[in-house]
């Protein structure tokens, strides 16, 4: 059994996260909970998600997730912001059950990102 | 290809010298015996323990017959402190420790708490000493039993054992030393320090893991009870079959370290100084801890960066946190809390810890490497984190 708390998905994407940044001009949220804190800015275009850009302050999970996010709404109808996919995020992650709270929190960022949106 | 990992946690444990290791093979293969059995080779097992008693005697300037083999300090702690405490409970049950104590203390400690022992929790200045006026002050007429730590295994603070223990001498306190950081490191001679009871262990000097061993002052009123049962060896004090072989290693352990402690000293505060030098004017860094202790560590904590993800981000190099994290509780560390820093910047603690092997390439690689590190974490998080 490993006793290494991440496994390779968290460190491929704590190593290089491709969505880290800031997007001028779009949409920006903000989740500060838990002791972490997550923005995620967002463009549209066609009545879909262009670019997604996120910072993040927290655990390697906590951006693994956030990263995991961002990649997986890019491209999507904004309608798809409305469903949270956590039981993939904490089963892709690995997560520790201990920290779910702090993916939640990217949940709030992102129903909140869905708001804004679609105003 | 993964980069190389870079061992920088000496403090945690450290590669058996190959001096050694020969020792131990020697011993292994040459001598299967009890060295309890009264035959010739039992005897001869009694001979090489002997030998690697005043191996190590030597390296402290001991008689040999004050030295108790354990199964390494946490043992010996637990024997010094319950078995020294209880020895002199029906004079009184007051005892005292500090907050910023190895575990193997603190959880005797409160465990005997909750057997009806006093405990007073000694506070260490924000350099992490301890002021002999403060120590003084704690001691009461019914206190009769103390523990401080020579080094601190998470900052390298060095404690004035000697002023501590001339208190404690004052008092007619039983003075217990946990040395796991200080034996073969630091010249010690501890025939002379007024020190009652000496923890150390042979894995944080190069040598096996597994085998330890308890000083116990030959002076009047210096004693334990025993805390483990089952055979009359070592008078009684720590039964059970010794192992020949790990205490011959042990020995030698202590031979090599006493031909090398000034040099080992020098090689590390070189070390030490490079990887400061290198990292001190990132904003917001801070050392933790007397910056005049133990030269073979360095704990670090730095502002606004999350302490887990540092320490990912800091591979390949093998640094342990300050903190004693862990995934499920996530605590900071509660020697830095007693310290005085908050839970961010004892979160965000690492400690750097370098050896004998440990090169001047690999130090200026952490430096730069820990830059790099922070600077990453710091474009990753929003502006005005934590």
């Amino acid at each position: 059994m490993s006793t290494d708390p991440y496994n390779a998905r968290v460190r491929e994407l704590f190593a290089a996260p491709e969505h880290a940044g800031d997007l001028a001009g779009g949409a920006t949220v903000l989740a500060d909970d838990q002791g972490v804190r997550v923005v995620i800015s967002a463009s549209v275009a066609d009545g879909r998600i262009a670019a997604l850009r996120f910072r993040a302050w927290g655990c390697p999970h906590l951006i693994a997730a956030v990263e995991w996010v961002c990649s997986h709404y890019e491209g999507e109808l904004l309608q798809a912001l409305e469903k949270f996919p956590v039981d993939r995020i904490m089963e892709d992650l690995a997560v520790p059950i201990e920290k779910t709270g702090r993916i939640l929190v990217v949940e709030d960022a992102v129903q909140s990102l869905g708001r804004s949106l679609n105003h | 290809m993964a980069d190389p990992m870079i061992y920088l946690d000496y403090a945690a444990s450290t590669p058996v010298d190959s001096r050694v290791l020969d020792r131990m093979r020697e011993v292994a293969e040459m001598n299967c015996a009890n060295p309890s059995s009264t035959h010739a080779a039992g005897r001869e097992a009694q001979a090489i323990i002997a030998h690697a008693a005043a191996q190590l005697a030597g390296l402290l300037n001991v008689d040999p017959g004050t030295l108790v083999w354990t199964s390494g300090a946490t043992e010996s702690d637990n024997l010094a402190i319950a078995g020294g405490a209880r020895y002199r409970a029906h004079r009184g049950k007051h005892i005292v420790t500090m907050k910023t104590e190895h575990k193997a203390v603190t959880d005797v400690f409160e465990t005997l708490a909750r057997d009806g022992f006093d405990v007073t929790w000694v506070e260490a200045q924000p350099d992490g000493r301890l002021s002999p006026e403060t120590f003084a002050a704690a001691l009461r007429e019914d206190t009769q039993f103390a523990s401080i730590m020579f080094v601190n295994n998470e900052t390298g603070v060095i404690q004035d054992i000697e002023a501590l223990g001339l208190i404690c001498r004052e008092h007619d306190v039983l003075f217990h030393v946990d040395g796991a950081q200080a034996v073969g490191k630091l010249p010690i001679e501890l025939g002379r320090l007024p020190v009652d009871l000496l923890s150390l262990t042979g894995h944080k000097f190069y040598g096996p893991k597994g085998i330890g061993a308890l000083y116990i002052a030959d002076r009047p009123g210096c004693h334990v009870e025993p805390i483990l049962f089952g055979g009359g060896q070592q008078r009684r004090l720590r039964p059970g079959t010794l192992p020949t072989d790990l205490i011959a290693g042990l020995g030698m352990t202590a031979e090599v370290a006493a031909a090398s402690i000034e040099a080992d000293l020098e090689h590390l505060r070189r070390l030490r100084q490079i990887l400061w030098e290198g990292i001190r004017d990132i904003e917001g860094v801070v050392l933790n801890g007397d910056p005049g202790g133990f030269p073979g560590i360095l704990n670090v904590s730095v502002e606004d960066i999350e302490g887990e993800s540092l320490l990912l981000a800091l591979e390949p190099l093998l640094v342990a946190t300050g903190s004693a994290c862990n995934s499920k509780t996530q605590e900071p560390s509660y020697v830095l809390r007693a310290l005085g820093l908050s839970d961010k910047q004892a979160q965000s603690a690492i400690r750097f810890s370098v050896g004998r092997p440990t090169t001047r390439d690999e130090v200026e690689f952490a430096a730069g490497h820990y830059r790099n590190a922070v600077a990453r974490l710091r474009e990753l998080a929003p502006m005005a984190a934590g």
